[in-house]
């Protein structure tokens, strides 16, 4: 760990003290890690316990790594996380003693159940503080720590001043609610922070790219379309804060946070069509980005999929959703045309006729290939051998379709970067020899240029542009082959795609009921059609057939590449196909055309694409075999490709020492990073090569971020210097009232006798992600935590709770789950309650629901006609209600209560209410309550894979818990056999499950 | 109605004197002059001689309050509580909400209507609660298939209910995991950095897309029962395992004695 600068120092001179609890808020980039790292070494002993909470699981590895290498090994850190072991050991972890960092959820439990000896709690550190609120976890960690323990510390930290933003007195909030008094505040503009990364600069060079014309015009219209809608949203609703939307803001992701807040009051009546506003910006804001760093390729791809997702969205679920307006505008247009014109033209058929004149485009030394062209295109692997080196990729590949011709545009700053490298080549070169020549040390460092990037993708696009750099074509087409590459496997996926569609639609015309699936496989197993049955087939898979034979005779030919659709009669006499065949071809439409050339690129391409995919894909792979075939490099030629990640860069950075920094794309944070690693580095010469797109969002970004951060800084300077600090309220304090309470009324005769158990509420683990156990516990409850198979909350031995937001009713309306749940329920308790809970600053109303799902008012929309029967099951009804679905469910359930809850604090007050004066629950009974045949109730589970597992059909909520005691994970399901999986699901539930499963695999058969 | 047989066990409900044909509403004649009238739609009306403000089914009672009503009366509604006895076996309280304060007299209500196993059903205009009153007529004898767990719908909804399920993901998503993976096994099977080079796919997406596959369904760090039973024989005190042994990462192996002489 390299040295800690003068204002690491002075930070930690001010909050390192034991006994006092601290905010520390810090310029992102500033190394608050290496600060943490060093108090954490500081307080480690097996006498203290200090927990970490609320860091991410990766910020949890890379801050025990370092500490590892700082020297605090034995124990170290350690982590517990879900997979750790039961609570007993947890405690016998805490008992030790040294530092923890803890998962927040465990933590709250193993707090309420008192695993950790709260009272022996030395401190704790909390990460994220911006994230804190009255409703987070951490505000009621620290409520039950201080319960407890008065004496322990408490100190928060943050690098994101930007996120303290909440209500009129974001930072005073944040501290009320961690308990604290203090806090520093150290800008980047802090005198300390300015002298010490003031005193060494590194040695910037600013290089503005600028765009390609197409890219310009994409962003052009990008930004028209953001304007546009941001217009339009301002037009549509009146109530919206004006001033924050602006473009600039709109750049940034917690713009779509700042919006929905303004609207979540007025949410239910805002109107489809301003919600997809809202959600387009969001999706603008993407592909704005994505133009930027997604190869030319990509960009088109993702584009398409929007298109795709809009139509198909449209034709689903009616004209309710809301279209995107953008996507109706000409900039759209633009945005889509352009974004195809990087990739390819399409070459219209006359052009196509004459092969020389597409070459004649595409390669500058057309006279070698005009020759070839003529004796054909057998000369292919010739003129590559020949020619070896720039002929051979000038040469039109033989897998191409003849109605493309590429463009492949590259990312300017592709040959930007290569250039640059060249020069850093240079510099070290240059830098060798004056240390060879003149007997100066060598200065401290090593060569290895890095190169930093935003994304892993980016990183590994970089990476395969650079590893495949072909710099003997004209500037802006180094990538040529990369691109090519990445051209060929995009038209194999393009392709199987399309003939999924058509093969779908296809089988729609004929009529069949279960062709879409059937067809689709045949689609995956390439054209082995004719291997099926022919008792079934359609007229239209009759067609097909015959296409594909056509196709399978004329392969060489269309291999050959010339043929187009003009010439194609011609072409196919030369080589003299059967007659039948030939007749069949005179069939095929000129649509149908497409088809062929995708069977031929099917064909050829099948295998050795999609090995050439996976390699692509996985740089694992590369990094491996690279070893096994090279040595190791010389640091002078290895160039490093990263992507920008939080604090690790800082490591990084130490580890690699390098003298040649690339930026690729702005990062206010790095470019400090770079500031503290060179200052913390005397005598390193570093050069910074600072990459960015001129007038394009990436410059308004990278400065409005810079503004954004510093205009936070003020404001919370400014909150310091008036706050009123709050006097924090003795816990005890509630407590004479909370006995009061727990006097039974029921005994008669008017005694007053003490209820020796305290009023306590059993909730199930999964509830810890709501805000409510935290809540239920500030209102003096007992919160015992459980895993609970029946029901969220049991708050008496008779009622038990099913807690629903609104979205998760409506989810579980529909998925069934709620019927399942009220079932089980109304079996093991007397009176089962289904609590709907509304969200605190959103409408107490319901009408959120109905146009959420853009239902129409039913109520107005039936006919006048009168019902005749008593059969209303025949009703049609397209879209119920999410108010009929609640009316049959209390049809179906007459003894189902439910409570109807405006916020969460609404919530508290009915549990108190209901619970009073009656008998308290029994945990242990709860807990067995319905697992009865779960051989592990009151084990853990896995939330996101139980709901994935959940939604496989076959496995149902009676099955679901069998499932998942005899698999280990999902994943492990996928993996087994026919056999295996009727095994655990039951014959006919295993075979869907497993067909499911494997659809649309190769060699996959239903 | 009683798809679940306990539910009639609990009170015998004493038969109601049904007036009139079943396949009207039964008003109240002190409903006379409620909006809400105007709300039912597609539903005959009667007035009769009933208990309830509604009867919406053989077995259905429906009590109606206006909050407004309710913070001038507030005794009202008791007083028809009781007089509704034990009468229905689906007793419902429809409460309309008209006043912004609306968090206290509801919680009030609700506590009320659970000791008198009356549900309550809160409508927030009079059309939704006019609504409600028609669909609970229509909706007398529909079995609950409409909220039933579901099996039979094609494919592609199917994969994109499963998919989506998992957070962050989104249909956009869906299309492309689709498109470049085929089938859920191999997206199963797919390699983080797959996943991570597909277009729209973050660090936290693909993070979340692999915990849903690959972390395991049972964890035990949340284990109840074992605290329970522990700490009830904690003064047992048995020999347990080393602590935080299974925590730490353990030591690394020792290299191999490196012998320069067999490296030359």
């Amino acid at each position: 760990m390299s040295t800690l600068l003068p204002f690491h120092t002075s930070i930690l001179n001010e909050i390192y003290d034991p006994d006092t609890s601290d905010l520390l808020v810090l310029a992102r980039g500033l190394g608050l890690r290496r600060i943490l790292c060093t108090l954490l070494k500081i307080y480690d002993s097996p006498h203290n316990l200090v927990l970490l909470v609320n860091a991410t699981q990766e910020e949890e590895t890379e801050i025990g790594e370092e500490l590892g290498i700082m020297g605090c090994r034995k124990p170290g850190l350690r982590v517990v996380g879900y997979e750790t072991g039961t609570s007993r050991d947890r405690q016998d972890l805490y008992k030790g003693g040294g530092l923890i960092a803890v998962t927040l959820r465990i933590l709250v439990v193993d707090l309420l159940q008192n695993t950790i000896p709260v009272e022996k709690i030395t401190g704790i550190l909390v990460m994220h503080a911006e994230r804190v609120s009255p409703l987070h976890l951490v505000s009621f960690i620290t409520r039950l720590y201080r319960e407890k323990n008065s004496k322990g510390f408490l100190k928060a930290f943050t690098d994101q001043p930007e996120h303290i933003t909440s209500g009129l007195s974001p930072l005073k909030n944040i501290m009320k609610e961690l308990q604290l008094r203090r806090v520093w505040i150290y800008p980047r503009f802090h005198q300390e922070v300015k002298d010490t990364l003031e005193r060494k600069r590194a040695d910037v060079v600013e290089l503005a790219q600028n765009l390609t014309d197409n890219m310009n015009d994409i962003h052009g219209a990008i930004v028209q379309c953001m304007t546009i809608t941001l217009a339009e949203l301002r037009r549509s609703k009146v109530e919206l804060d004006l001033e924050s939307l602006n473009l600039p803001a709109a750049y940034f992701s917690s713009f779509d946070h700042i919006v929905r807040k303004q609207l979540d009051p007025i949410w239910h009546k805002v109107g489809p069509s301003t919600k997809a506003l809202v959600r387009d910006l969001g999706v603008l804001r993407r592909l704005v980005s994505y133009l930027l760093v997604y190869d030319p390729l990509q960009f088109h791809s993702f584009c398409q999929v929007l298109v795709e997702a809009a139509t198909s969205n449209t034709a689903e679920s009616g004209a309710g959703s809301g279209k995107s307006q953008w996507m109706l505008t000409d900039a759209a247009n633009i945005v889509f045309q352009a974004a195809k014109r990087r990739c390819f033209v399409d070459v219209p058929p006359q052009e196509r006729s004459n092969e020389v004149e597409v070459i004649d485009l595409d390669d500058d030394d057309e006279g070698w290939d005009v020759v070839y062209e003529l004796e054909g295109r057998s000369s292919e692997a010739r003129s590559s051998s020949n020619k070896g080196k720039a002929k051979a990729n000038g040469k039109r590949p033989g897998w191409l379709p003849n109605d493309i011709h590429p463009v492949l545009e590259e990312l300017p700053k592709w040959s930007l970067l290569s250039e640059i490298l060249e020069e850093i080549e240079g510099e070290i070169l240059q830098m060798e020899r004056t240390v060879s020549s003149r007997p100066v040390e060598e200065p401290p460092g090593t060569n290895i240029t890095l190169v930093m990037c935003s994304s892993t993708a980016t990183c590994s696009l970089l990476n395969d542009f650079l590893a495949s750099r072909d710099d003997k074509r004209p500037k802006g087409e180094w990538g040529r082959r990369m691109m090519l590459k990445k051209l060929r496997s995009w038209l194999w996926w393009e392709k199987r795609r399309k003939m999924m569609k058509e093969a779908i639609q296809n089988s729609g015309s004929s009529g069949r009921k279960d062709g879409s699936s059937d067809l689709q496989e045949t689609m995956w197993r390439g054209e082995s059609s004719t291997d099926r049955g022919e008792d079934g087939l359609s007229e239209a898979m009759k067609k097909k057939d015959r296409e594909r034979a056509a196709q399978k005779a004329s392969r060489r030919r269309v291999r050959g590449g010339a043929p187009t659709n003009g010439a194609r009669g011609t072409t196919a006499s030369r080589d003299t196909p059967a007659p039948g065949l030939e007749q069949d071809l005179g069939q095929i439409t000129p649509d149908d055309f497409i088809n062929l050339n995708n069977e031929e690129l099917l064909a050829l391409n099948d295998e050795d694409l999609e090995l050439n995919l996976v390699t692509d894909m996985s740089t694992m792979e590369f990094a491996t075999e690279f070893d096994a075939h090279y040595g190791l490099l010389t640091p002078a030629e290895t160039v490093i490709v990263r992507a920008y990640s939080d604090d690790t860069d800082d490591r990084m950075l130490d580890e690699i020492k390098p003298r040649f920094i690339v930026m690729t794309e702005p990062c206010m944070e790095f470019v400090r990073r770079v500031e503290v690693y060179k200052c913390s580095n005397p005598g390193l010469p570093v050069r910074v090569y600072h990459m960015v797109y001129a007038n394009s969002c990436e410059e308004h970004k990278y400065l409005a971020g810079i503004r954004r951060e510093k205009d936070s800084f003020e404001r919370l300077i400014k909150e310091r210097g008036s706050m009123l600090l709050p006097i924090l309220e003795d816990p005890r304090q509630a407590e004479s009232d909370a006995i009061i309470k727990t006097i039974s009324s029921r005994i008669a005769g008017g005694r007053r006798e003490l209820n020796v158990a305290p009023s306590q509420v059993i909730v199930d683990m999964r509830e810890f992600r709501s805000t409510l156990p935290s809540l239920l516990h500030a209102s003096h409850l007992l919160v015992i935590p459980a895993t609970l198979t029946v029901g969220d909350y049991i708050l008496t031995p008779e009622i038990c709770v099913e807690r629903k937001s609104l979205s998760d009713l409506v989810s579980s309306f529909s998925s069934g789950r709620l019927y399942t749940q009220c079932e089980l329920m109304s079996v093991h308790y007397k009176t089962p309650v289904l609590l709907i809970e509304f969200d605190e600053d959103k409408a107490f109303s319901f009408e959120i629901i109905s146009d959420l799902k853009s239902y129409a008012k039913t109520t107005n929309r039936y006919p006048p006609k009168k019902k005749t029967t008593g059969n209303p099951a025949e009703h049609n009804y397209t879209s119920p209600t999410i108010q009929s679905k609640i009316a049959l469910l209390t049809l179906s359930f007459p003894r189902l209560r439910i409570i109807w809850s405006s916020s969460p604090y609404a919530t508290t007050d009915i549990f108190n209410d209901l619970k009073k004066d009656r008998a308290e629950p029994d945990p242990v009974k709860a807990v067995a309550t319905g697992a009865e045949e779960d051989p592990e109730a009151g084990a853990g589970v896995n939330a996101a894979a139980e709901e994935l597992l959940r939604s496989f059909p076959g496995i149902t909520a009676k099955n679901v818990k069998h499932v998942m005691s005899k698999i280990e994970n999902v994943r492990e399901l996928c993996e087994m056999d026919l056999v295996g999986v009727q095994g655990i699901l039951g014959i006919e539930p295993g075979k869907t499950c497993y067909d499911f499963l494997h659809k649309g695999e190769r060699g996959f058969r239903p | 109605m009683s798809s679940n047989p306990s539910s009639s066990s609990s009170r015998p409900a004493p038969p109601v004197v049904i007036p009139g044909s079943g396949n009207n509403i039964i008003m109240s004649p002190l409903q006379r002059g409620n909006p809400v009238l105007e709300c039912i739609r597609n539903v005959g009306k009667e007035y009769g001689d009933i208990v309830a403000d509604y009867q919406v089914g053989r077995t259905t009672g429906v009590l109606f309050l206006s909050l407004k009503y309710h913070r001038l009366h507030p005794e009202y509604i008791h007083t028809r509580i009781e007089k509704l006895g034990h009468h229905y076996t689906l007793r419902i309280l429809l409460i309309l909400s008209d006043i912004s304060e609306h968090k206290d007299p509801i919680r009030e209500l609700t506590k009320v209507c659970l000791t008198n196993n009356i549900t309550v059903i809160v409508a927030f205009s009079f059309e939704e609660a006019g609504h409600y009153l028609t669909i609970f007529k229509q909706f007398e004898y529909k079995p609950p298939n409409m909220i039933k767990e579901r099996v039979d719908k094609d494919y592609s909804s199917m994969l994109r209910t499963s998919l989506t399920s998992i957070s962050k993901v989104n249909k956009t998503d869906v299309e492309t995991l689709r498109n470049s993976f085929g089938s859920i096994a191999n997206i199963a099977k797919a390699q983080p950095e797959q996943l991570a080079n597909l277009p729209g796919f973050g660090q936290v997406k693909v993070k979340n897309i692999k915990n849903a596959f690959e972390k395991p369904l049972r964890n035990h760090a949340t284990n109840t029962l074992a605290l329970m039973a522990s700490s009830q024989s904690q003064s047992g005190n048995q020999p347990q395992a080393e602590p935080s042994e299974t925590h730490e990462k353990p030591p690394r192996d020792p290299s191999p004695v490196w012998d320069i002489e067999l490296d030359l």
